[in-house]
């Protein structure tokens, strides 16, 4: 659909939140996982298309190592993930980038592997980045086991008993990954080689397909294990407390570039969801079917909020913090608040004054949830054209382009930069293992390296050198002189005039200060593909869960029907 | 020998290495993808680009960037005392894109590297929907918002200088040659410099950038 032209709900850009407050660093390190995540787009349509599922390859010796094929079939194509499990001995587990070998490693295929293919992965998969992999593999990922939830299970079920429900739950995942790259990536097929395809054009379905496959295969092999140690005397895992399994994930600062690197996805993907937000606020009544639905979701949420656990002292204040609001909240809709007029914006804009950012955010997510229907498109409004993004219109006068620094980028503008604690940070790409590192500016070496991220830092330069520049030309020359003049500019400008039409395209806080927290920037990504539990280890680095809850392949999809030789 | 690197990878690769010889963020972001795009048409951009910004390395902008007559931009655009940049001098033309459209002819006097000057003023035809023919020596290519066309003698496509290049607004053709989206095979000596060139962009690693990118807990849990 065409996102901007055919918007069924007009009346709803009279509640939609601006910009400058949603791209604050402190509310979007309050996002939760919505139903436009990421994760639950893929799931609707893998079950929307009844797409069948197989295991055409299982080859795993009793301790669990081997390989395994997950396929799953849709109407047009294929896919498989290929999984290899290893020995990995505990002194070398680690969820760090800089880590060499892991538990298990993964590739998604585009098709079904051959036996020459699977020899070929074989030789390449468990190097991971230090492997090569081609245009018939979509995305190369791996995962650690967590080998406190990971023993404990195969002993209980070895035994024929079941796992501890609190132990189970406090972990919530049996492997994490640890990295998921696709789009090129070391050999990967590349995004233009997908993007076309309507089953994987939405941000990420072949990396977070790959996630839930990785999730069957974990709990596959658990099982397989636990049956080899046990023999006849093996369980299986109980329906219920499987389902409460999902796959973790450990990310460091290495997802948080892709925020800055973006500009037009992110904007489309913050656009979709503040749309589908004001849809919701522009209702003006609630059906009974909807406050209930709404209620279910509530107490949904309620409950994850009571199994979210952390032990970081950011996390652990904001979790009281929403412990308070879902409390404030339940008052609120036991009362008869739900039957007024508009009453999704009167519930935010109550939000607005009495919760906390964790707790408006879990509103907003929340009132989607009985809406379906109203906002489910927009999932189709997320991905992005990002060409159309690159290319910089010269023809654009000085003034214009002076006159959206000052209607667009007055929360650059306003930081005083000559202030150390407003540069104090430096992003840069460490030599060590390639990746995204914040840097102390006048305390460590490295800063002639920096990445070009600060942007509210570029936005200010930009003003002041285009303000000078004014002095001595005509403000009605085009831009592109100036960018002759002043090519340090160009990266600079080409995001400012992308803020035209994408309003929502950069984060409007300074990500170079002193006080900065690079887990917002995670936590607003994940939130995107569906994570829950967010759970920081440090400023710089997360855990959260994927796919807690939601369906197994082969509760989901029909298993293949074999054909008959 | 040859090798294959995605096209994700040329273009990342490219606008480092562009950084690493001293062009700006913006410009090495040009650079980057006009290595891509010829490398998606299996031309031998990026080899190219690698000679060129090697040739470049450490030099003066000013020295390369085009003049522009004060009068009109009809006038030939030239370099103050080196072969005009193909990547700044693209970028520029690309920049300008509108005064294409509006039927004027950009000319340029002793360009270095034609082919990448045309990959990179070849990025702007999609987003305004227009196809852009640049011609050098005795072959023309045209760029398309899908595509390309290439008429006259295909060896003039890899010339490290021309003297005379026109760009210009064309109609009514249709691209012969489609974008690629898989790998392309670059010589892997010309691969190891990319690599060695790019690595100049990051920094060393100290202890303190250890210590605070990882979790500093256990992950055996």
């Amino acid at each position: 659909m065409n996102c901007t032209d055919q918007n069924p709900v007009p009346e709803a850009a009279n509640f939609r939140r601006p910009a400058e407050v949603v791209m604050r660093l402190a509310r979007m390190g309050s996002f939760h996982q919505t139903r436009l995540s990421f994760m639950r787009t893929l799931l609707r349509r893998l079950k929307n298309e009844q797409w069948t599922f197989d295991k055409p390859v299982w080859e795993v010796d009793g301790d669990g190592f081997g390989r395994a094929v997950y396929s799953v079939i849709g109407p047009v194509r294929t896919y498989s993930l290929v999984a290899f499990s290893h020995y990995l001995p505990d002194e070398m587990r680690s969820d760090r980038v800089i880590a060499t070998a892991w538990d298990a490693t993964f590739t998604l295929f585009d098709g079904v592997p051959t036996t020459a293919d699977l020899d070929r992965l074989e030789k390449n998969v468990p190097k991971q980045e230090a492997g090569r992999i081609s245009d018939s593999e979509i995305s190369l990922s791996r995962a650690n086991r967590s080998v406190r939830l990971w023993n404990h299970v195969i002993e209980k079920l070895s035994i024929g008993e079941q796992p501890d429900r609190e132990q189970l739950e406090s972990v919530g995942y049996l492997v994490r990954t640890t990295a998921v790259y696709g789009s090129g990536k070391f050999g990967a097929a590349d995004r233009l080689t997908i993007c076309d395809r309507p089953e994987l054009s939405g941000p990420f379905q072949a990396e977070l397909l790959s996630v839930w496959l990785t999730r069957a295969f974990a709990i596959d092999l658990v099982e397989h294990i636990a049956q080899s140690v046990g023999g006849d005397k093996a369980a299986v895992i109980a329906p219920d407390l499987r389902k409460r399994i999902g796959v973790g994930n450990s990310t460091g600062l290495g997802m948080a570039p892709f925020l800055f690197n973006h500009p037009a996805l992110i904007n489309n993907w913050m656009m979709a969801r503040e749309e589908a937000i004001a849809r919701v606020r522009a209702v003006n009544k609630a059906s009974a079917a909807e406050v209930t639905e709404f209620v279910t979701s509530f107490e949904r949420a309620k409950f994850n909020f009571s199994n979210w656990n952390t032990v970081h002292k950011i996390q652990l204040e904001k979790l009281a913090s929403l412990g308070d609001d879902l409390e404030k909240m339940s008052v609120y809709i036991s009362t008869e608040n739900l039957n007024f007029d508009y009453p999704w914006d009167r519930f935010y804009q109550w939000a607005e004054q009495h919760l906390s950012l964790e707790g408006q955010e879990q509103l907003v997510s929340l009132i989607l949830e009985p809406y379906g229907e109203l906002v489910d498109d927009l999932t189709g409004c997320m991905d992005a054209d990002e060409h159309l993004s690159f290319i910089i219109d010269g023809s654009m006068t000085v003034a214009e382009t002076l006159n959206i620094l000052d209607l667009q980028c007055q929360w650059a503008l306003s930081i005083d930069f000559d202030q150390p604690e407003s540069q104090a940070r430096f992003w840069y790409t460490s030599a060590e293992k390639l990746e995204p590192r914040v840097g102390e500016r006048f305390n460590e070496p490295g800063e002639e390296y920096e990445s070009p991220y600060g942007i509210g830092f570029y936005i200010s330069q930009l003003n002041k050198t285009l303000l000078g520049w004014t002095e001595t030309h005509s403000d009605q020359k085009p831009i592109a002189d100036f960018l002759l003049a002043h090519p340090e500019h160009r990266h600079t400008l080409r995001r400012v005039q992308n803020l035209k039409n994408r309003p929502y395209a950069e984060v409007q806080d300074n990500v170079i200060a002193s006080d900065m927290l690079p887990i917002d920037l995670l936590r607003c990504k994940l939130s995107f593909f569906g994570a829950t539990k967010f759970d920081p280890r440090s400023d710089r680095w997360v855990r959260i869960c994927m796919y807690q809850d939601c369906p197994h392949p082969d509760e989901l999809l029909a298993r293949k029907i074999p054909v008959l030789a | 020998m040859k090798q294959k690197q995605t096209l994700v990878e040329i273009e990342g690769y490219f606008r480092k290495v562009a950084r690493a010889v001293g062009l700006h963020w913006g410009l090495a972001e040009e650079a980057g993808k006009a290595a891509r795009w010829l490398a998606a048409f299996d031309l031998p951009g990026p080899e190219l680009m690698l000679s060129h910004l090697q040739n470049i390395e450490g030099k003066d902008y000013e020295q390369f960037k085009p003049i522009i007559g004060s009068d009109s931009i009809n006038a030939h655009w030239q370099a103050n005392d080196q072969t005009l940049c193909p990547i700044i001098t693209g970028a520029a033309i690309a920049d300008r894109a509108k005064f294409l459209l509006n039927g004027h002819t950009i000319s340029l006097v002793s360009a270095a590297y034609p082919i990448l000057l045309a990959a990179t003023i070849g990025q702007a035809t999609r987003s305004h929907n227009m196809v852009i023919t640049i011609s050098w020596a005795n072959v023309k290519l045209s760029c398309y918002g899908n595509g390309i066309r290439i008429e006259g003698d295909r060896k003039d496509l890899w010339l490290d200088k021309t003297e005379f290049v026109s760009c210009q607004q064309t109609f009514d053709t249709l691209p012969e040659q489609l974008p690629s989206t898989l790998s392309y095979s670059i010589d892997s000596e010309a691969w190891k410099i990319v690599d060695q060139l790019a690595f100049r962009t990051y920094a060393p690693a100290t202890e303190e950038s250890r210590a605070g990118a990882g979790a500093g807990l256990t992950d055996n849990d």
